[in-house]
């Protein structure tokens, strides 16, 4: 029994010889939050930014020390630039808490697959991160920009992204997952958010960008890059992007402007919108229906209009319905005749609708695409006035 | 007392007392060792045939006024009037005429004669007679019945037992009045001779139980007993395990739920803790005032202590796993702010954190040891060391201090003393799986101590009752509290005949 004991103890305490394998004290962690991947010649060049904790900190005085730190490196892979980084980096970068990476706009015009693939395959990367494009600027310059308020890039990069989908609908915040997902259907094209910077590119750098009033060097989203298979086709203006957020139910809240019956402007809040697409076949030509409706709120008078009267909301629903659905439609034409990819998954609805027809059509989607006779529906609806029921201009009038 | 004619051990020849009175005397004093508190009083009533009589009792133990009031004076004072006193009854006539005492009874032996005087009666020993008369004279040199310093509770009652056996259980019998509370003594220790009181209510405690717990007393074989920490001791079921399978409490309140519900109190002389079993984890989890406010507030309250156990027991080790193997799990902001108070930290984590737990139990074991006065100053170095100035020196990183904060802060929630001690020191190799094995380590060490809770039972019901084995109608006073008029039966473990509570719940009986 003893002897059993013995050799019980023996056997626990091998588990302990083993003790502390893949130990990392948060010290030994050089915490990356975004990761931007060029492609210079046949070579890889990534960028990662760094977090400086201390710097981050609320407890320390700031010191003139910033924020976070970019490197870079070369290599024939993504990989081996990595890993060849740490000859650079004071410690291993540790990319669980990635937050967003950008591809650079020569890497996207060859093909992003082969460069996603690492990260999608590696485990660390957790797979919540946000992916987005640089336009005429290189990944490396987008994050060589030091941002105000925002301490860390990555986070203004992340935030103005969320934001501007939620608020304006220029932009869409595409998931790595999701992406992976488009890429790998083949009926399908991907749009992924793209950037740019304002100002010069080298004086990004410098801490002075963020110690100014007005800042020097600033980053913007341009709109949605749109993506043909894994290579990058053009990029398409702020308002064909918010056409595209309604085509594809993405809109959360924007702003739409009409002309008022005697001259002067309106400006409406679209407080929600939903979009639904359906597809269905007649005589084996398939036909897709979007239908969007509309609710919003009327957000700034610029004319003389009398709210109160409901000939007038009538009047404000059909122009901004009318408004909607004309850009729409041109956004739609852009995308079907220049473009020619399927960035909405009409595909899928006609999937959806009828799968036998679908498994028909389903290798010459490329070239139906082109031709597919779309209707756009566009129905608004007017909730409310505000705090004010008509515009300042036109009470004196009435006196 | 009665206590003294049951003397169990079996008097051999030589221990019966002798007739002569001087020879009696001289082999008392030489049994005692010639200590000078005991008082040997030699007195001569009546005057014609002078009898001489011996007064003996102890000094200290025995009370003065009593003595020379209701035996010397009375002795003294009649003897005299009576002068046709028959020499051969002459002890009947003392026993039956003249002592003023309450509790009179006879001895004839050495063993209970000296037990009787230690235990502070007066002997009164007469010539001629091998027999001796036994006075109660015990003196209640007694602490006052104070407010209990361990279990305070805001609303209850103010009353903690104290180390006197006899006014423990009159606290006890002042709560239930009932012909059914029941007592059995023991003497227990061969030289301390401690009485040991085993109390419970006749028809609502198991029978097996109570016999079970007799029997556990019986069986204590040692020389002496000084706090009721022995007996638990003895008594408990498992006694390698570190959780406590014995209750106490110092509340008589308590002790008379305890009872209600069906237990077995176990009252020990010298100590204001009385034990209690059997015990369940719910118990120590359980407040005496949980049951004297409104249930939802103490159902809160109770959900809070779970919490709070559970935290004191993992609060250090996750904090030590999840920084150093898993930062992904961390939101990335408090990641950043963690990831800046840890730069410049000397330590791993798991050091970092075993420094500062061993700390705070030093601080902690000074506080209680200290002369009371001397408190302050160690509490005011136990903030400065381990709060301020540790942290400024850059030796750990403010959220270790934090979390050693929480963990304190949460291991004194426990209403039971005992169990705070277990989990302090359980949460220290929870640390160390921790740092070895990240969460799984952690994980690991749970499920060892559930499993081990699941395998311990306190006189023969499973500890972690109701919750394993799961018994539906006692989780309304478990996890939570229910209302009282919810509370219509006793643990259904601890009691398997009468178990509903009042006489006009036949609904409940017939239910069953």
């Amino acid at each position: 029994m003893a002897k059993l004991n013995w050799i019980c103890l023996l056997c626990i305490l091998t588990i302990l010889l083993s003790g502390c394998w893949s130990k990392r004290e948060l010290n030994e962690l050089a915490i990356v939050v975004a990761l931007g991947i060029d492609k210079i010649d046949e070579d890889y060049e990534i960028t990662v930014q760094i977090v400086d904790p201390g710097e981050i900190s609320m407890r320390q005085a700031s010191t003139q020390r910033s924020p976070v730190v970019s490197y870079h490196s070369r290599g024939e892979t993504i990989f081996e630039a990595i890993r060849k980084m740490t000859t650079i980096a004071a410690r291993k970068p540790y990319f669980a808490h990635l937050q967003v990476v950008v591809l650079g706009e020569d890497l996207a015009e060859e093909g992003i697959s082969d460069a996603l693939d690492l990260i999608v395959r590696d485990h660390e990367f957790r797979k919540d991160f946000d992916v987005i494009m640089s336009h005429e600027a290189t990944a490396k310059e987008v994050l060589n920009v030091l941002t105000p308020i925002e301490k860390v890039p990555a986070n203004k990069l992340l935030n103005s992204l969320d934001v501007s989908e939620k608020a304006w609908g220029s932009t869409i915040a595409v998931n790595i997952d999701e992406l992976v997902n488009t890429l790998s259907n083949k009926q399908k094209g991907a749009l992924i958010s793209a950037i740019e910077i304002h100002g010069d590119k080298k004086l990004g750098v410098d801490q002075t960008n963020v110690q100014r009033v007005k800042t020097p060097v600033l980053l913007q989203y341009a709109g949605l890059a749109v993506f043909k298979g894994d290579k990058y086709m053009g990029l398409l203006t702020e308002s064909e992007s918010k056409s595209i957020s309604f085509l594809n139910d993405k809109i959360q809240s924007t702003i739409e402007i009409i002309a008022c019956p005697n001259k002067g402007t309106l400006s409406t809040e679209i407080t929600q919108s939903t979009t639904k697409v359906k597809g269905s076949f007649k005589n084996g030509k398939p036909k897709i229906d979007v239908h969007i409706n509309v609710e919003q709120n009327v957000g700034e008078v610029e004319c003389d209009i009398d709210l109160t009267k409901n000939k007038s909301i009538d009047y404000v629903n059909k122009k901004t319905a009318q408004g909607i659905d004309e850009r729409v439609e041109k956004t739609l034409e852009k995308i079907q005749q220049q473009y020619e990819v399927d960035v909405f998954g009409f595909g899928d609805a006609l999937h959806r609708a009828n799968p036998k027809q679908w498994k028909k059509i389903k290798d010459e989607w490329t070239s139906i695409f082109p031709d597919l006779a779309v209707a756009v529906h566009v129905k608004v609806t007017t909730q409310g006035l505000g705090t004010l029921q008509n515009s300042l201009l036109s009470k004196p009038k009435e006196e | 007392m009665s206590m003294y004619n049951n003397a169990e051990t079996s008097p051999s020849q030589n221990d019966l007392l002798y007739t002569s009175l001087s020879k009696n005397i001289k082999i008392i004093q030489q049994s005692l060792g010639h200590s000078n508190d005991i008082i040997i009083r030699e007195i001569r009533i009546g005057e014609a045939e002078p009898h001489s009589l011996a007064i003996i009792s102890i000094d200290g133990l025995s009370d003065k006024t009593t003595i020379s009031d209701s035996v010397i004076d009375k002795l003294m004072a009649n003897i005299e009037e009576e002068q046709d006193i028959e020499i051969t009854t002459i002890n009947q006539y003392v026993r039956n005429s003249y002592l003023t005492v309450g509790d009179v009874t006879n001895i004839e032996h050495f063993t209970t004669l000296y037990s009787a005087i230690l235990n502070g009666e007066t002997v009164i020993l007469l010539d001629g007679f091998a027999e001796g008369i036994v006075t109660s004279t015990r003196s209640a040199k007694d602490r006052a019945v104070t407010e209990p310093s361990t279990e305070s509770v805001i609303r209850g009652p103010r009353e903690s037992f104290t180390e006197t056996i006899r006014t423990n259980t009159a606290l006890i019998r002042r709560k239930i009045k009932s012909p059914n509370l029941w007592i059995k003594s023991r003497v227990i220790g061969d030289v301390t001779q401690t009485d040991v009181a085993v109390m419970y209510i006749n028809g609502i405690a198991s029978d097996k139980i109570v016999a079970e717990v007799l029997a556990r007393l019986d069986r204590i074989n040692i020389d002496g007993i000084l706090e009721s920490g022995y007996i638990e001791d003895f008594i408990q079921d498992s006694k390698n395990s570190m959780f406590p399978t014995v209750y106490n409490s110092e509340r008589p309140d308590v002790i008379a739920g305890e009872l209600l519900d069906g237990k077995v109190a176990i009252l020990v002389d010298g100590t204001p803790f009385v034990l209690v079993v059997p015990a369940l984890f719910t118990s120590f989890l359980q407040s005496a005032e949980d049951y004297y406010q409104h249930w939802m507030i103490s159902s809160l309250i109770r959900i809070l202590r779970f919490f709070g156990i559970s935290l004191a027991l993992v609060a250090p080790s996750l904090y030590v796993a999840i920084t150093t193997f898993h930062q992904e799990m961390l939101p990335t902001p408090m990641l950043i702010s963690i990831a800046s108070q840890r730069e410049g930290v000397p330590f791993p984590a798991v050091v970092e954190a075993l420094i500062m737990e061993i700390a705070f139990e030093v601080l902690r074991e000074a506080g209680l040891r200290m002369p009371r006065t001397i408190g302050p100053a160690v509490s005011i170095v136990g903030t400065l060391v381990i709060g301020q100035a540790a942290v400024d020196a850059g030796v750990v990183s403010a959220v270790m201090v934090i979390i050693v904060a929480l963990t304190a802060i949460c291991s004194f929630l426990f209403p039971a003393y005992g169990l705070s001690n277990t989990i302090r020191v359980l949460r220290f190799p929870l640390m160390i799986l921790a740092a070895m094995f990240g969460l799984f380590g952690v994980m690991f060490g749970i499920m060892v101590i559930i499993l081990h809770l699941c395998s311990i039972r306190s006189f023969g019901v499973p500890y972690l009752s109701p919750f394993a084995p799961l018994v539906l109608q006692d989780q309304k006073d478990a996890f939570v509290l229910f209302p009282r008029r919810k509370l219509l039966t006793r643990p259904r473990l601890v009691n398997q005949k009468n178990i509903v509570r009042g006489h006009n719940y036949i609904n409940v009986k017939n239910r069953k």
